[in-house]
């Protein structure tokens, strides 16, 4: 029996995977700073005896497109987007520098400046940012963060640290387990002193869900296609062992 | 099964989620002193289905592996604390404040609710409680035939009773501040209590260490803005629809293959 099956299942089972990296896209259409996954498909050759006919699909994630979403308006102040191709530095589950444009900052119990998710906000000193009880928190377009202290006139103002913005190269980071983005070798990276936030102002995912819908509606073709193939596959050796039958 | 159906399942519930938090900062539009929430939104973990950077043989490796994501969830939801606009109402037990701070309640429970909603009023027994009828902590108790009701924006409340010119000062408003009012925690009523997140109330006099001042005859207005809660309804509604679309395209897949095979 010709094993064409096999590979039509491949590139059915590979379609499936490419489906489910575009549904998590579409999942994450508003989740803020969210960088969409791309998938692509490759050939995947195992030539063997005879005619090099069977080459594998294989699906995989070349890479994170890292365009900056929509800026969205809220008017808190803790609230920041990075403009242009800055990334926040905090720190991840595992206890080093990641990378995130998730800006819905806020301060916890322990006066610390977290993300969202809770994940406490590096600052240039290369320490986790911590701000005192403060009447009023400002963050600068540089990422300076300005407080008037409890109890302090106006003219008191005090800086207690900035913001870490760093500069990655497009090439070197990819997105980890964690959602949040990681360079190649691990190692802190130094701050940008010339990259600008904008407090205030939320990044929207970055996910475009016409075009991830459009290739969900066209991996769900090839899927069909590829079950189609199967089908044939299963006819045609239906129809060869009609011919053999005895009788 | 086929993944991708989970994952617009998780898409499914979030959007379900955030427009519970959507509806419910529209119903409290006019909530005097209402604080409204926001949903945050995270991704799941991603699975490495092949690792990225493995040795495909000696000396080579794969340039790229396969993770794929599980979809998203609702991490929390932050309550913001932006003031609401004030209205002049001329009422005189209608304090608002102006800057940060809470005005102290005694529940039923004996523990103290901390609340933005400034509409007094006065009981039976001729003290100044909120609407709900909870004494106004430290507790004011007004002379019988007051005439006028004075609260300054330090927050000393006098009257002038029926046969008297001097007024008399009858009590010191005073107001709590937080660390993190996000860490409060919400328990209606318009009222929040203390939590670990919070940090214990400080209180002072209004006008003192930054804690804002008082103003009579006006009200803290629910800081909900009706328009911009309307668009990102818009925007649920939208991204729940992709991902029902999601689901109904991968359940076509499935039943493609039990028919056809």
């Amino acid at each position: 029996m010709d094993k064409v099956v096999f590979i039509a299942m491949s590139g059915a089972r590979e379609n499936m995977l490419a489906q489910q990296a575009h549904a998590n896209n579409l999942a994450n259409v508003s989740t803020t700073g969210f960088k969409t996954d791309l998938a692509q498909a490759r050939s995947m050759q195992v030539f063997g005896e005879g005619l090099p006919t069977r080459v594998y699909a294989m699906t995989e994630r070349p890479a994170t497109d890292t365009t900056t979403g929509t800026f969205i308006q809220t008017g808190r102040t803790l609230d920041v987007a990075i403009d242009g191709g800055g990334w926040l530095a905090v720190i991840g589950a595992d206890g080093k520098e990641a990378y995130t444009r998730s800006g819905e900052l806020q301060l916890n119990a322990a006066n610390q400046l977290v993300t969202g998710s809770g994940l406490p906000v590096m600052g240039n000193g290369g320490i986790p940012i911590a701000i005192p009880a403060a009447e009023k928190v400002d963050i600068g377009s540089d990422g300076t963060i300005t407080i008037r202290p409890l109890g302090e006139a106006a003219a008191e103002l005090a800086v207690v640290d900035r913001i870490k913005l760093v500069k990655l190269d497009e090439q070197s980071i990819y997105k980890g387990v964690d959602g949040l983005m990681h360079v190649d070798d691990g190692l802190p990276q130094p701050p940008d002193l010339a990259l600008k936030l904008r407090s205030g102002y939320l990044e929207s995912s970055n996910v475009n869900a016409v075009n991830e819908l459009t290739s969900i509606i066209s991996l769900s073709r090839q899927f069909e296609m590829n079950i189609k193939m199967m089908k044939t596959a299963e006819d045609n050796s239906t129809a060869a062992a009609k011919i053999l039958q005895l009788s | 099964m086929h993944g991708a159906l989970f994952v617009a399942k998780t898409g499914l519930s979030a959007q379900d989620t955030q427009l519970k938090v959507i509806s419910n900062n529209l119903a409290n539009v006019s909530t005097v002193g209402f604080k409204k929430d926001r949903a945050v939104f995270e991704d799941l973990l991603y699975q490495v289905q092949r690792q990225p950077g493995a040795d495909s043989s000696e000396g080579t490796q794969l340039p790229t592996g396969l993770q794929l994501g599980n979809g998203v969830r609702v991490v929390g939801t932050q309550k913001l604390f932006q003031t609401g606009e004030m209205q002049v109402s001329e009422e005189p037990f209608d304090v608002a404040i102006n800057g940060r701070g809470f005005f102290q309640v005694t529940m039923p429970s004996g523990e103290l609710g901390y609340t933005r909603n400034g509409q007094f009023h006065v009981n039976a027994d001729n003290e100044l409680v909120t609407t709900e009828g909870y004494l106004v902590e430290p507790a004011i108790t007004l002379p019988a035939e007051v005439q006028t009701f004075t609260v300054g924006v330090d927050g000393t409340v006098t009257a002038v009773v029926a046969g008297s010119a001097t007024p008399v000062q009858l009590a010191q408003l005073e107001i709590a501040d937080f660390v993190n009012p996000a860490g409060l925690q919400a328990i209606g009523q318009n009222l929040f209590i203390e939590t670990a997140a919070s940090g214990a109330p400080q209180i002072a006099v209004p006008g003192e260490a930054g804690t804002g001042i008082l103003r009579q005859g006006m009200l803290e207005g629910s800081n909900v803005n009706s328009v911009e809660e309307l668009v990102n309804m818009i925007t649920t509604q939208r991204a729940y629809e992709i991902n029902s679309k999601v689901i109904s395209t991968a359940d076509e897949m499935l039943s493609y293959v039990s028919q056809q095979l």
